[in-house]
């Protein structure tokens, strides 16, 4: 068959109209846009893009990405000297926060108890609000979370000037940390690690790496610690493997409740091997009766604790022979009845190493500039347990509630929510509603912190001053339609101001900051220097905040502290129930990586972001010992049963060998109800914080919320997590020597690793092994 | 056994053409009935266009699976075509005849089923022209000459065109009696398609000589087409259990293995539903199940090869591949329902004359082969991707979802409804082939055997 | 305009990863999903195993308890200078640009997903579905990504569109690109600066430095891919007295 041309081009257009029609029939409108924009100057997006300098609600300095007045990027500001440019997994969060879409939108009111929940204006909030502070003259309480600096200064002022009181809510709080840095060196400040100048480190109970205090901070020093021309060594106690844990050199598995008596121990050895000057044993053992510290030799200990000998006998050599050493801890070895003890027993390491106040050892921090508040923890459960008794009585008429999930976040025992339904007028400023909104009569939009003004004095400071300045960066995000907008937001600070009217001495956190910024200026000194006190605050703004690095603690005289340390007190793990069929665990709570204590749980990112251990995102898991799983018949997915005296969490087990075979580990954050915490939060995970028996510090009537014991059993069948790793075997485990992870002995090069890994596979192949 | 029926010219178009001057009872029904299913696969296809295709169960390291698999099935069963009608006409196998126009109806329905999958499977295939022709739409790029995935839609169309030709131009003298036989818009539509044919001494010449050319054209697109569907995958480094160089003639020795037992398939069903005992008779499939020994041994050999040589590097991630494929649940089963169906039920059982000549062990044993052939391309395509390189932290695993297996049904509809439909149209065994073969066959006494002889076709 | 022959370009863009300081902290993970518009993984993504990361961090145990270590590793496309995934795409949407990146461009992938199967590191990630982001969450989106449609892969860019900003920026203030003036989202978060970016064209960029480190390493070394990424081994201080596993 001969095709003409004339047919050729027949035939031809007759397909091209085929795939027209295809097309028109087939795509998405919008497919047709993409583009890429990846080598064509024409595709760069026009439009002023600025970046501007604010401070995070977790006290990290953070640059903004704006662009038409929304919010595109945050990262880290590299003027500031807590974080240096570097930022956290949920710095990045405040954008989804900023654009929730179930962000609360105007300010709502319950009229009475049982019924719904009724939009109001502003106006008729402020006035309601400002009614209800006057009512309450003399009974009010302001909770947040813990906030310093300004902030801190503003709500105390606004509390007192209403004769209130201004409470800190956080469900794992620092209390026990406060009073053992108290106790030791007489500290009111969390000092600062300095981890990057030590050569040896050795920490106990806190995921510091991860969620404790200041990760950030740390890690930026973890990495100098790393680098450089020495390589640190690092040993880390915890009973479980926390990112902290898996960082370490050496991963000491000490149950829960023992890390005084680990740090002890590891003292006795050093004590009696003479590994440091006498004048630091001297200090250390000046409070000690003699012979007491032959009661902590690691052949007496070591069963009791989880810790083998050797174990214990190298980590006092590592600690004393590599200088300079530092040693510090907290989370889940305060979080006990013996809490102060194992703290104080931990930082008294210090005295022994004779670095304090030292280079690569534990340094103090001066008092906040002008005075602002420097330090901030929640208020101890015992604290809790009597002011919500003064609710439930009704003896407190009006509480106003910011960040503080006390529902979410406090044991059943103290039954948050039926204290707060006793209380007359209950204010929750929030931006999603959570659990402890739900029991409030005026709900408020609060302001996400990049539309906020504010002053922020960072803890665990530097070693001397900061103050970082939050101001807005963003437009209020508008309806694309109605051009309205979209969430009608107040900051908290400015509502309170407001309602105080001629109560507080100031009118506006802007105006507060502007007027503390000209005070720093007037001392003339620190990180900005400029003409006069426009441009000072112009600098100010510029670079998030103002220090001075000279201004550091003078006050003290490390040399002469000397060890506290004078009587023994082993952890008082909860009652079980008798009669329960299961196996008994010790349940140690921690903080999620990205969801944290639950503030981040309803934006969608902190949801998806994989656990760094487990990989399981969207959901809440359990830890549990592989071997010890083995034995109980539990495998990934597991449904088990976790009941403690006071309740029960059904949970999906996670079997992995970084956890101590008699302690379960959950993460907190999780469990928010139907309808709280937006629609990536409500109805997910469990909240384990809910089955935690009230144990209390002894000293400091704190939450011991690692001393809850619980039986552990098999519950219906299992279900695939949602997690990021494959579905390899059990356990994923490298499949090759040194792929992908290479590893070489100090000093070998990685040539020399991988001949030597070479070799090992050939030793495999010819079946040596 | 090996009888032969004379039969006269009249008794052969009259029971050839049964399928198109008289309708059989069962044929309306059952292609009503297929394409009932061919439409819930076109709705399947058009649900995937229209959402994307998360409806799939593809997963991240499983980009491909049963889509790809089916693919290459049909691919395979397509060399059914020229195994039957080239190789056998151009060593003139005699005993082909009745069966070359179905093989080749079935190289180029499989084809053309084949071509849909990599099509649908894409990501958007509204944008498939930018990949399969070579236009540059005014961007200033052509495809991508280096990729496999380039390579296949010239080999597979130059396949197909060659097939489609093949097959026309051993239909004409067929159209040419139908042409005859009919009347009214029938007739002129045979006028048309005979294109003039008249059987004069000329046009049997150029008949023979395009047929021969055309099987002599076709023999290296037998060695390429499976070939380069294999190198999709063996060119892929990346991919234990993709990268070896067997592969080429390991899949073109197995698709003759799933074609052939393919035709089996269909010569059996062409007997039950149309009665043409006189035609296929059982020494085809006494020939053709040699034939599939020799194949099967050769596939079987191949396999063990791809096997060891894999094994024997002995490396972490090609070890944990073959352990999986193997020996881990559910793949056990599938790699032992493979092996079973694929060799060691049906290659044992044709060693006996009894099962050779069993029209029904016939059709049951090539069905098996199919089974398990199908089976083979997924054990080799899936695990490798879900066991890819030593980073054990990707591994995962793909789940077959509702909608491919529906497309893998709408798959074997589509092949079966085009095939009845054109034995509706045009005579399934070719009318001058059969009488040909009368002419050019005669007996021979070879010691006490007397065996059907071939007179060799003249230039 | 210059076409991309003429382009001859004076970098050559690689990261540096060292393993020791890297803690598995995740930073680098979010805000590569914030910079890049990547599509969220939810929680039906996780199950239906199509969860996005264009950097990822796998965790690896060692040993078993209490001689236990759980290893981290950050791995994004490595940019491999010979590129097993660009050879395989019959469209050239995926290719090797004069700056040592492997670029992709969207708009002319058709979606085959071979590239991922070539990828030995599975760091190519395809749009099943027609990423959605609720609109109020859309102000987010970076206005210099394209969001991808359905049906098309995607990878690690090496933030390609910070850059072009970072050279056209030196370019119209006139001064000369410094070693540090452009970070990806990733090295810009990463807080124990386990993850360094930078020309290895300027000898004394940090990676050029990094690069003669002897802890270099690369990952699948014996595929030959070459890549931009090097990373610097994990030590282990205890003697390597805790073992790999079979
Ligand atoms: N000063 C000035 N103003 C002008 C003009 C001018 O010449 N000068 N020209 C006018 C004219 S003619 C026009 S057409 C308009 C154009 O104005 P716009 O329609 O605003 O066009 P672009 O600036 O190209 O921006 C389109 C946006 O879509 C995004 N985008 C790209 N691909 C996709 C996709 O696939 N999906 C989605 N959802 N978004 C995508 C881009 O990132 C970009 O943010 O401007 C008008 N205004
Ligand atoms: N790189 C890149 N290319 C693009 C686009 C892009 O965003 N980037 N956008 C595309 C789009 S959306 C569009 S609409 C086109 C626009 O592309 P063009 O239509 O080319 O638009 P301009 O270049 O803005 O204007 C054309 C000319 O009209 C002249 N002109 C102005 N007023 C008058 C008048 O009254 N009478 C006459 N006779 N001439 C007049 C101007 O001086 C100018 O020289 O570009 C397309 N091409
Ligand atoms: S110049 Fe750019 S925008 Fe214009 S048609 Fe070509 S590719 Fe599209
Ligand atoms: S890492 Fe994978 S995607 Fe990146 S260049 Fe190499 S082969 Fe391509
Ligand atoms: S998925 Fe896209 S980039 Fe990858 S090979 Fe196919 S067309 Fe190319
Ligand atoms: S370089 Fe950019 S695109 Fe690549 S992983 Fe890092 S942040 Fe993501
Ligand atoms: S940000 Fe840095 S330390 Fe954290 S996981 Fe990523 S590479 Fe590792």
């Amino acid at each position: 068959m001969k095709l003409s041309r004339r047919e050729f081009m027949t035939l031809a257009g007759g397909s091209t109209v085929g795939a027209v029609i295809f097309t028109a029939c087939g795509v998405p409108a919008d497919e047709l846009l993409v583009e890429a924009p990846l080598d064509l100057p024409e595709d760069l997006v026009t439009g002023i893009d600025s970046w501007f300098a604010t401070t995070d609600d977790s006290g990290l300095g953070v640059i903004v990405r704006v662009m038409e007045g929304r919010a595109k990027k945050i990262a880290g500001n590299p003027d500031y000297p807590i974080n240096v440019g570097k930022h956290a997994v949920h710095s990045d969060f405040a954008l989804q926060a900023l654009y929730h879409p179930d962000r609360v939108e105007g300010p709502m009111r319950r009229r009475s108890a049982g019924q719904p929940l009724v939009p109001i204006s502003w106006d008729e909030a402020s006035d309601l609000l400002a009614q209800w502070m006057t009512d309450a003259d003399g009974n009010l309480a302001v909770v947040t979370n813990p906030i310093r600096g300004g902030d801190a200064r503003i709500a105390g002022d606004v509390a007192s000037a209403f004769n209130g009181r201004l409470m800190f809510f956080d469900p794992l709080e620092q209390g026990v940390l406060h009073q053992a840095v108290k106790t030791v060196f007489n500290q009111n400040r969390i000092p600062e690690f300095d981890i990057a100048n030590a050569h040896t480190v050795l920490s106990f109970g806190c995921d510091w790496l991860g969620t404790w205090l200041s990760p950030v901070r740390y890690s930026t020093k973890y990495g100098d610690f790393r680098g450089g021309d020495h390589r640190g060594f690092m040993m880390h106690a915890e009973s479980r493997m926390s990112i902290t844990a898996a960082a370490a050199d050496q991963w000491l598995t000490v149950k829960p409740g023992y890390e005084g008596d680990l740090a002890i121990s590891i003292a006795s050895v050093i004590v009696k091997e003479k590994l440091v000057p006498d004048a630091n044993i001297s200090a250390y053992t000046a409070n000690i009766p003699q012979g007491e510290l032959d009661n902590w030799a690691p052949e007496l200990v070591a069963d009791r604790i989880g810790v083998s000998v050797e174990r214990i006998n190298d980590a006092a050599r590592k600690f004393a022979g590599e200088g300079p050493s530092i040693a510090f801890g907290g989370g889940s070895a305060g979080a006990q009845t013996n809490g102060v003890f194992n703290l104080t027993a931990v930082y008294a390491l210090n005295i022994l190493a004779g670095t304090v106040g030292k280079a690569g050892g534990i340094q103090f921090n001066p008092a906040g500039s002008q005075d602002l508040p420097d330090s901030a923890t929640g208020a101890s459960f015992e604290v809790w347990e009597e002011e919500l008794s003064q609710w439930r009585a009704g003896n407190v008429k009006t509480v106003i509630l910011r960040g503080a999930d006390l529902v979410h976040g406090l044991p059943r025992s103290v039954d948050a929510g039926g204290a707060l339904d006793n209380v007359d007028n209950v204010v929750a400023f929030t931006s999603v509603l959570d659990e402890s909104s739900t029991h409030a009569n005026l709900i408020l939009p609060e302001n996400s912190y990049l539309e906020n003004w504010g002053l922020d004095v960072p803890e665990p400071a530097p070693g001397y001053e900061v103050v970082g300045i939050r101001q807005p960066v963003v437009n209020a995000p508008l309806d694309g339609e109605t051009k309205a907008r979209l969430y009608d937001s107040r900051n908290f600070l400015d509502t309170l101001i407001q309602a105080a009217g001629s109560r507080v001495p100031v009118n506006s956190v802007k105006e507060f900051v502007e007027d503390t910024v000209a005070d720093i200026f007037s001392a003339g000194r620190g990180s900005v220097t400029a003409g006069d006190a426009r441009l000072f605050m112009n600098g100010v703004l510029q670079r998030g905040g103002w220090w001075d690095v000279n201004a550091t603690e003078t006050t003290g005289s490390p040399s002469n502290i000397s060890s506290p340390i004078a009587k023994a007190a082993g952890p008082g793990l909860s009652e079980i129930e008798v009669g329960v069929e299961g196996h008994v665990f010790t349940l140690v709570p921690f903080a999620h990586q990205s969801l944290l204590d639950g503030r981040n749980a309803s934006t969608p990112w902190a949801q998806a972001t994989p656990d760094p251990i487990t990989t399981v995102a969207w959901s809440t898991w359990a830890e549990i010992n592989f071997d010890k799983a083995k034995e109980m018949g539990i495998s990934e997915g597991q449904w088990i049963k976790v009941r403690t005296t006071v309740g029960e969490i059904t949970v999906q087990a996670y079997p992995h060998p970084g956890i101590s075979p008699d302690v379960i580990a959950i993460p907190i954050g999780q469990g928010h109800k139907e309808e709280i915490g937006g629609r990536y939060a409500e109805d997910r995970g469990e909240n384990v914080l809910n089955i935690l028996v009230d144990k209390k510090e002894s000293e400091t009537g704190a939450l011991a919320w690692a001393a809850t014991r619980a039986v552990v059993s098999k519950s219906g069948g299992k279900k695939e997590f949602p997690k990021f790793e494959g579905d390899a075997k059990d356990i994923i485990r490298p499949a090759e020597h040194g792929v992908p992870i290479l590893i070489v002995e100090p000093g070998q090069t990685a040539h020399e690793a991988e001949e030597h890994n070479h070799e090992l596979h050939l030793r495999f192949i010819s079946n040596d092994e | 056994m090996q009888q032969r029926r004379i039969l006269d010219e009249f008794t052969v178009n009259h029971e050839l053409l049964r399928g198109n001057l008289a309708t059989p009872k069962w044929w309306l029904p059952t292609v009503l009935g297929l394409l009932v299913v061919v439409l819930f696969g076109f709705t399947l296809m058009g649900i995937m266009f229209n959402r994307g295709l998360g409806v799939t169960g593809l997963s991240r390291p499983v980009y491909w699976g049963l889509f790809i698999t089916t693919f290459v099935f049909w691919v395979g069963i397509s060399h059914a075509g020229i195994m039957i009608s080239a190789i056998l006409r151009l060593t003139q196998a005699e005993w082909r005849r009745p069966v070359t126009r179905a093989a080749e109806l079935l190289t180029v329905f499989s084809l053309l089923t084949a071509l849909f999958f990599p099509l649908i499977h894409a990501g958007r295939p509204w944008r498939i022209f930018y990949w399969i022709t070579p236009y540059d739409f005014a961007r200033g790029i052509f495809p991508n000459a280096r990729s496999p995935l380039v390579w296949d839609p010239f080999a597979i169309g130059t396949y197909l065109t060659g097939s489609t030709l093949f097959l026309y131009v051993a239909l004409l003298p067929d159209l040419g009696v139908l042409r005859d036989r009919t009347t009214g818009w029938k007739r002129s539509f045979y006028t048309v398609a005979s294109l003039g044919w008249r059987g004069n001494p000329r046009q049997w010449r150029l008949q023979t000589v395009a047929g021969i050319l055309l099987s002599a054209l076709m023999l290296p697109i037998f060695v390429s087409v499976h070939s380069i569907v294999s190198w999709d995958f063996a060119v892929t480094p990346a991919v234990e259990g993709w990268h070896s160089t067997v592969f080429a003639p390991y899949f073109v020795v197995g698709a003759v293995h799933s074609g052939v037992s393919a035709v089996v398939t269909m010569m059996a069903l062409m007997r039950w539903l149309w009665g043409w005992d006189n035609y296929i008779r059982p020494e085809h499939f006494d020939a053709l199940a040699r034939l599939l020994i020799v194949v099967a041994c050769a596939w079987l050999a191949l396999t063990f090869a791809e096997l060891i040589f894999g094994v024997y590097s002995l490396e972490a991630p090609e070890r944990a591949l073959r352990e999986m494929q193997m020996f881990e649940w559910p793949w056990n089963l599938l790699f032992i329902i493979f092996f079973l169906t694929g060799f060691a039920i049906p290659v044992p059982l044709w060693f006996f004359k009894r099962v050779r000549n069993n029209i029904a062990m016939m059709f049951w044993t090539s069905i098996l082969v199919n089974i398990g052939m199908w089976l083979e391309r997924f054990l080799i395509i899936v695990p490798g991707l879900s066991r890819k390189q030593p980073f054990v932290f990707t591994w995962d695993s793909y789940q077959v979802s509702p909608l491919e297996w529906g497309l893998l049904l709408w798959s074997f509809a589509w092949v079966m409804m085009l095939m009845l439909l054109f034995s509706k149209f045009f005579p399934l065994i070719p009318l001058f082939e059969t009488k040909e073969s009368q002419v050019f066959t005669t007996d021979v006494q070879i010691g006490r055997v007397t065996m059907p002889a071939v007179i060799r076709e003249l230039d | 305009m210059v076409t991309a022959a003429e382009r001859v370009s004076s970098h050559k863009w690689g990261m540096v990863v060292d393993v020791d300081r890297c803690t598995g902290c995740q930073a680098c993970v979010m805000a590569c999903q914030a910079e890049n518009n990547i599509p969220l993984s939810t929680e039906d993504i996780y199950r239906q195993k199509r969860t996005f990361a264009w950097i990822r961090v796998e965790r690896y145990w060692y040993g078993d308890f209490p001689d236990v270590k759980a290893r981290f590793i950050p791995i994004m496309c490595q940019h491999c200078e010979n590129a097993p995934c660009e050879p395989v795409c019959p469209v050239f949407a995926t290719y090797h640009n004069t700056e040592g990146m492997n670029v992709q461009i969207y708009n002319r992938c058709v979606g085959t997903r071979y590239c991922a199967n070539g990828c030995p590191y599975n760091v190519r990630f395809f749009n099943y579905w027609e990423p959605v982001w609720p609109v109020s969450l859309r102000n987010q989106l970076n206005p210099d990504v394209t969001v991808r449609s359905r049906g098309i892969m995607e990878k690690c860019s090496f933030c390609v569109q910070r850059i072009r900003r970072g050279v056209r920026e030196a370019a119209r203030d006139g001064h000369d690109l410094q070693d540090g003036d452009i970070g990806t989202a990733c090295t810009d978060a990463c807080p124990t600066n386990a993850l360094v970016f930078g020309d290895y064209n300027d000898e004394n960029s940090r990676v050029s430095i990094m690069a003669k480190d002897d802890r270099k390493y690369t990952l699948l070394d014996a595929l030959n891919t070459d890549p931009n990424v090097l990373y610097l081994a994990q030590v282990d201080a205890t003697g390597g007295a805790i073992g790999g596993h079979d």
